[in-house]
């Protein structure tokens, strides 16, 4: 299909479907007077029913808990469709050398750069893993801390340099914080079922409000996203710095 | 006032579909496509809001009617989860670039082998 | 709610201009951008959970894994 042909199609299909979208936006409860009573009575029984405190997080793994399972299996399947991808063209080999282009200088790393990220990075990291810690009692959790500790580890590459950070951050270590994640995501609902409970059910001691190991099952299945999280970032970045390297011939 | 959230919710799909339409590159493609992911964001917490209420955190604050926690949960694993699937995409365009040597959608037509 | 209101309006602006950016090195700051608005408008929607990942992932991660495929792709040579 030609371009002009593609947009016409698209204005003449606007003409139809943005009244009819129009007209649904307006049917919708007006903003700022929300009425579902599904997040009414989380609201009202979260706190007494699991001893926790971020009623988002009590959502996320326990009352909907099995859809969080189909998310985490999203992103396994999603980083290991990268990595195939990646991987099936140029192996598994790791080299130092970065591509060289043409007609382009290499400027190196300023101290400024090197410091501020030796001071940022372990900082990140460390307020990555109290955000998961935490998941239960204040805004965070597993999906937050791990991308937090991702990003830490980012800004090691940004202040040492590729080839340090392959030696620091290891690609086996990764593939294995990823698939640990995801297992314990799993057997953690696995366990309820040797009680005669259901599967993901929070069966475990619920413990005391606000104390870092409230809420049963809870603080188990946060840590098993921050590293399945933590895990597939860093290997998808991985997987596309490795691309713009230049192939080295004697590790393959 | 009461309907904004909604309409720019609407906006966003709108013209995030018209930059994929309209584009001449897969990258930029896949840019156009995270702003049509971001309008189902702003559309679900738009929904859930309720003015004068809190966050759904009690850690700081007695308990009691809140924001709607519900979608806010749909909302945040949906960030992190969709954030890996562009990359899968972003992989996708790195694949075409070797085999195709092109990145613009009209100069794609079916190979013959 | 006047906040709420510029944010939203600002979340509007940023994604056009998303879209609008057509070179794709540049559009890389446009997403950043628009994903930073687009937390500051959780965060104002009394979502902090959604705001810190989007903030993490919208504003840091997204644009540093398109940034390394424009890096990938300018080295890749065809195999044709």
């Amino acid at each position: 299909m030609s371009r002009t042909a593609r947009l016409v199609l698209f204005f003449a299909a606007l003409l139809v479907a943005v009244p009819l979208g129009i007209l649904g936006l307006i049917g919708l409860p007006s903003f700022g007077h929300h009425v579902s009573t599904y997040g009414d009575v989380v609201d009202a029984m979260g706190t007494d029913l699991r001893h926790v405190t971020n009623m988002v997080a009590l959502v996320t793994f326990d009352v909907r808990g099995f859809d969080t399972l189909g998310e985490e299996f999203i992103l396994f399947s999603a980083v290991t469709g990268v990595t195939m991808l990646l991987r099936g063209d140029r192996g598994e080999g790791t080299s130092a050398d970065p591509v060289r282009i043409p007609h382009r200088r290499r400027e190196g790393r300023s101290e400024a750069v090197t410091g501020t990220a030796r001071w940022l990075g372990p900082m990140t990291l460390l307020f990555g893993i109290y955000v998961t810690l935490h998941g239960q009692l204040t805004p965070g959790g597993g999906f937050q801390g791990g991308s937090i500790i991702a990003a830490a580890t980012l800004l090691i590459y940004l202040g040492e340099g590729y080839p340090a950070w392959r030696k620091i951050v290891r690609s086996v270590l990764l593939d294995l914080s990823e698939a640990a994640g995801v297992g314990i995501y799993l057997v953690a609902g696995l366990v309820p079922l040797l009680a005669g409970a259901t599967y993901l059910e929070n069966i475990l001691p619920l413990g005391e409000v606000g104390s870092l190991l409230s809420g049963g099952l809870i603080p188990i299945l946060n840590a098993g996203v921050a590293l399945a999280v933590a895990g597939g970032f860093c290997s998808i970045a991985i997987e596309f710095l490795e691309e713009t390297r230049e192939p080295n011939e004697d590790e393959t | 006032m009461s309907v904004l959230p909604y309409l720019i919710a609407g906006w966003l799909f709108v013209i995030g579909l018209y930059g994929v339409v309209s584009s001449r590159n897969y990258m930029h493609l896949i840019g156009c496509l995270t702003v049509i992911q971001s309008s189902t964001y702003v559309l679900l917490l738009a929904i859930g809001y309720h003015e004068g209420r809190p966050a759904p955190i009690f850690s700081d604050h007695p308990s009691g009617p809140a924001v709607d926690p519900v979608v806010q949960a749909l909302v945040l694993t949906d960030v992190v989860v969709g954030a890996a699937v562009s990359a899968l995409l972003l992989t996708l365009v790195l694949q075409l670039k070797k085999r195709r040597g092109t990145l613009d959608p009209d100069e794609l037509s079916p190979e013959r082998d | 709610m006047i906040l709420v209101v510029a944010l939203l309006l600002l979340v509007a602006v940023t994604g056009l201009g998303v879209v609008l950016t057509r070179e794709p090195r540049r559009q890389v700051l446009a997403i950043a951008a628009n994903g930073l608005v687009m937390g500051l408008l959780f965060l104002a929607l009394q979502a902090p959970d959604v705001a810190y990942s989007q903030i993490v992932i919208g504003s840091a991660i997204q644009p540093l894994l398109f940034m390394v495929t424009l890096a990938s792709l300018r080295t890749t040579r065809s195999d044709k």
